[in-house]
């Protein structure tokens, strides 16, 4: 079997658990009165007030079956429904607090996997040292840490304390030169990206400098998993005989480990970074809110708190269909990396 | 066939479970990290039970409600004396912990925050822990097509993470959920008594199978007249939004359960004393209850107890977000939000109010703490390729 044969293959299982996913939700929206259903199925404010018109249009007090046909068409055409929280059709508000969300993202999973990756290697070579004794208490004690409590208090720390790093997305300045000074052009929506394309550095500074705490909040949560991982991959691939040989060869200690062991442990590693990005989404969902972050976590959280059901059953969706894609992005490359998993 | 046969079948049952569990803690004793969180997993045990002793309840109707002391928005320090003359009366002085905004008491809610967290932990990997053993061994057992299902379905609730799809739950459940417990519970009781019979007495095989057709009727006669009757005793469960917190990590928690137990005993299957049981003709129920389980089950109930922490934590990031417990009830993560505002108290003196926050959450820190040290320990312990060198 080769590769674009294994592809097909995964992509075409990947259909049934989207469907599942899909279903699940639509199982959830039944438990709701045919009222609250109804927001579902709205697009804008005006027919917030015909709750009832829209319950006999989409025939929402008739069978489940009837029921699925509209809900589901109205999904395929990107209607989620009507968010009183966000202002705005849930896939608009979703499209437009996405971008500070993924500037997290793409912030802290790069450093979690490297980090972690070379504490794992660290803390299994130097098998119960000290150097791994303090890896593993470290991670250990980031894992037990509540997310929102290490935020509040790198808040009290570098914010209260030192006045270091502040809250929020970006500064007031910042702000008001994006949203009044009229100069401002939108690129990415990525800040940092849009400061440089801007030609104004010093928004991507400011930018940065307010995503710091955030993203230690997520790499310290987070990376517990990868170094457990590592560490033990990295331990069986030390006593494989390929290792042995090398050394028997004369390489040095750095070559044996880098080269030889670190290339076969990454391997197992990897399959857990599908599991970082449901950490990653329930991280931000609580960092956001911590360090008031306008994003879709921060959204999300408003929403259940205020009983917003379209905003939360659309970010529930969301975060479903994306675990399944990331999850399927792991496996081609876990595939494209190791022949055995495509010819086995 | 008498009663103490069974008995004595029993004993010699668990005798291996008890070797192995004094194997276990034996590993125990000698690992510092492990010795560390029993310590605080004990800390915390004795703090939930003598709540009542080291924190006495102002209203004893309702012990899980923090009291309050004045509604003044500022919070006070450590040592502030207790205003409320009510509250005086009933023995208490001081604000040891001081107090939060609209002067709830941290002391109160920390100390009763224990006996939430270990009751949150403890019924959900119940709950869950009982669904993922009875899917489980169905899924490992007889494979094929029940197998493929509830695989596919696990698959899909894995797909969310847990506190997304749990805050999806928590705003789904109905705040009255009716559960008509009278038919459900004579029914229940009924099939329940007629497995003890046949268990105990032994019966030759046409009565057993009468036996069971009897129950099987009485269950079916009792659903269908349940259904046309009004309800005997209808038990409106009001869920407040801890029950549904509780709920919702339990039904986004079973998959978990599953799929390890079914690996486990897809393990077991092969094993000589399988075959041995069936080719003497064991029920499957038999097997699986008497041959697999017994040989699966001691890690795996090992690890989901060890999982209490992360439940509370999940639960305390919910409370956290404004959707856990009531307004007021004793529990950690929601203390911390009324934090929120103090984190900064102005120029001179940032850390003011450091008390509101760094309190309820070393509380909640050290417990996740205790289980995980106790979790990593474990997962060294149970892993079948070390043990026992």
């Amino acid at each position: 079997m080769g590769l674009f044969e294994f592809v097909i293959r995964r992509v075409i299982l990947m259909i049934p658990t989207l469907v599942g996913v899909i279903l699940l939700i639509f199982a959830v929206t039944q438990m709701f009165t045919p009222q609250q259903r109804a927001t579902l199925y709205i697009t804008n404010e005006k027919q917030m007030k015909n709750i009832d018109g829209i319950i006999r249009q989409y025939h929402l007090d008739e069978s489940i079956l009837v029921q699925f046909g509209g809900w589901f068409s109205q999904l395929l055409q990107g209607n989620l429904g009507f968010s009183k929280s966000g202002g705005g059709p849930v896939l608009e508000v979703m499209v437009r607090k996405l971008p500070a969300t993924f500037e997290l993202v793409i912030f802290s999973i790069p450093i979690t996997i490297l980090l972690g990756v070379y504490l794992g290697v660290q803390s299994a070579v130097n098998r119960d040292k000290p150097v791994d004794h303090v890896t593993r208490t470290v991670s250990i004690i980031g894992w037990s840490l509540p997310s929102f409590w290490l935020g509040i208090m790198l808040i009290a720390i570098f914010f209260s304390g030192l006045g270091w790093f502040p809250p929020e997305r970006t500064g007031t300045d910042v702000f008001n030169y994006i949203t009044l000074s009229g100069k401002w052009q939108h690129y990415t929506g990525l800040l940092t990206i849009d400061g440089l394309l801007n030609g104004q550095l010093w928004i991507s500074l400011d930018v940065l400098k307010h995503m710091i705490l955030p993203t230690i909040t997520l790499v310290t949560i987070q990376i517990a998993l990868i170094v457990r991982v590592m560490r033990s991959s990295m331990l069986e691939s030390l006593g494989k005989g390929y290792v042995t040989a090398a050394r028997a060869k004369g390489l040095s200690n750095s070559e044996v480990i880098n080269r030889h062991a670190r290339r076969n442990a990454l391997i197992p590693t990897m399959t857990v970074a599908g599991l970082l990005t449901a950490g990653v989404i329930t991280g931000v969902t609580i960092t956001e809110t911590v360090f008031n972050i306008d994003g879709v976590g921060r959204w999300a959280a408003q929403a259940a708190m205020a009983v917003d059901i379209p905003a939360v059953l659309g970010f529930a969706l969301f975060t479903g269909i994306v675990y399944v894609f990331a999850n399927l992005i792991v496996d081609l490359l876990y595939a494209y990396v190791d022949p055995r998993i495509r010819l086995g | 066939m008498s009663i103490g046969y069974r008995l004595r079948e029993f004993k010699s049952g668990i005798r291996p479970w008890l070797n192995e569990l004094k194997f276990t803690l034996k590993k125990i004793r000698k690992s510092p990290l492990s010795m560390v969180g029993t310590a605080i997993i004990i800390f915390f045990a004795v703090i939930a039970i003598f709540a009542p002793i080291l924190a006495p309840p102002v209203d004893s109707r309702d012990p899980y409600s923090i009291f309050l002391d004045g509604y003044g928005p500022t919070p006070r320090p450590p040592g502030s004396e207790i205003l409320d003359s009510y509250i005086r009366g009933t023995g208490w002085t001081t604000h040891y912990f001081g107090t939060e905004e609209g002067q709830i008491d941290i002391y109160y809610g920390c100390i009763w925050g224990a006996r939430t967290a270990f009751s949150i932990g403890v019924l959900v990997v119940v709950i869950s822990l009982a669904i993922g053993l009875i899917t489980g061994s169905i899924s490992g057992f007889y494979g094929g097509i029940i197998d493929e299902l509830l695989m596919r379905f696990t698959d899909i609730i894995l797909a969310f993470p847990g506190l997304v799809f749990a805050m999806a739950l928590v705003i789904a459940l109905p705040p009255q959920w009716p559960l008509d417990l009278g038919v459900m519970g004579i029914g229940i009781a009924i099939v329940v008594a007629i497995g003890v019979v046949g268990f105990l007495l032994k019966l030759p095989g046409i009565w057993r199978f009468l036996l069971g057709l009897a129950g099987v009727a009485a269950f079916a006669g009792l659903f269908v007249w349940g259904l046309g009757s009004p309800p005997v005793w209808v038990l409106r469960l009001n869920l407040n939004n801890l029950d549904k917190v509780l709920i919702a990590l339990a039904l986004v928690g079973w998959p978990g359960y599953t799929r390890v137990i079914r690996g486990e005993v897809l393990r077991v299957r092969q094993e000589d004393y399988v075959e041995a049981a069936k080719a003497v003709g064991c029920s499957d129920f038999r097997i699986i209850l008497r041959h697999i389980l017994p040989n699966t089950i001691y890690p795996v109930i090992i690890m989901a107890s060890l999982d209490i922490g992360a439940i509370v934590l999940t639960a305390a990031a919910l409370s956290f977000l404004g959707i856990g417990a009531p307004v007021g009830y004793a529990d950690w993560g929601q203390m911390i939000s009324f934090a929120r505002n103090w984190v900064w108290a102005g120029k001179e003196n940032p850390w003011q109010f450091w008390y509101t926050f760094t309190i309820p959450g070393l509380f909640i820190f050290l417990f996740v703490l205790g289980w995980n040290l106790l979790g990593d320990a474990f997962r060294d312990i149970l892993d079948p390729t070390l043990r026992r060198r």
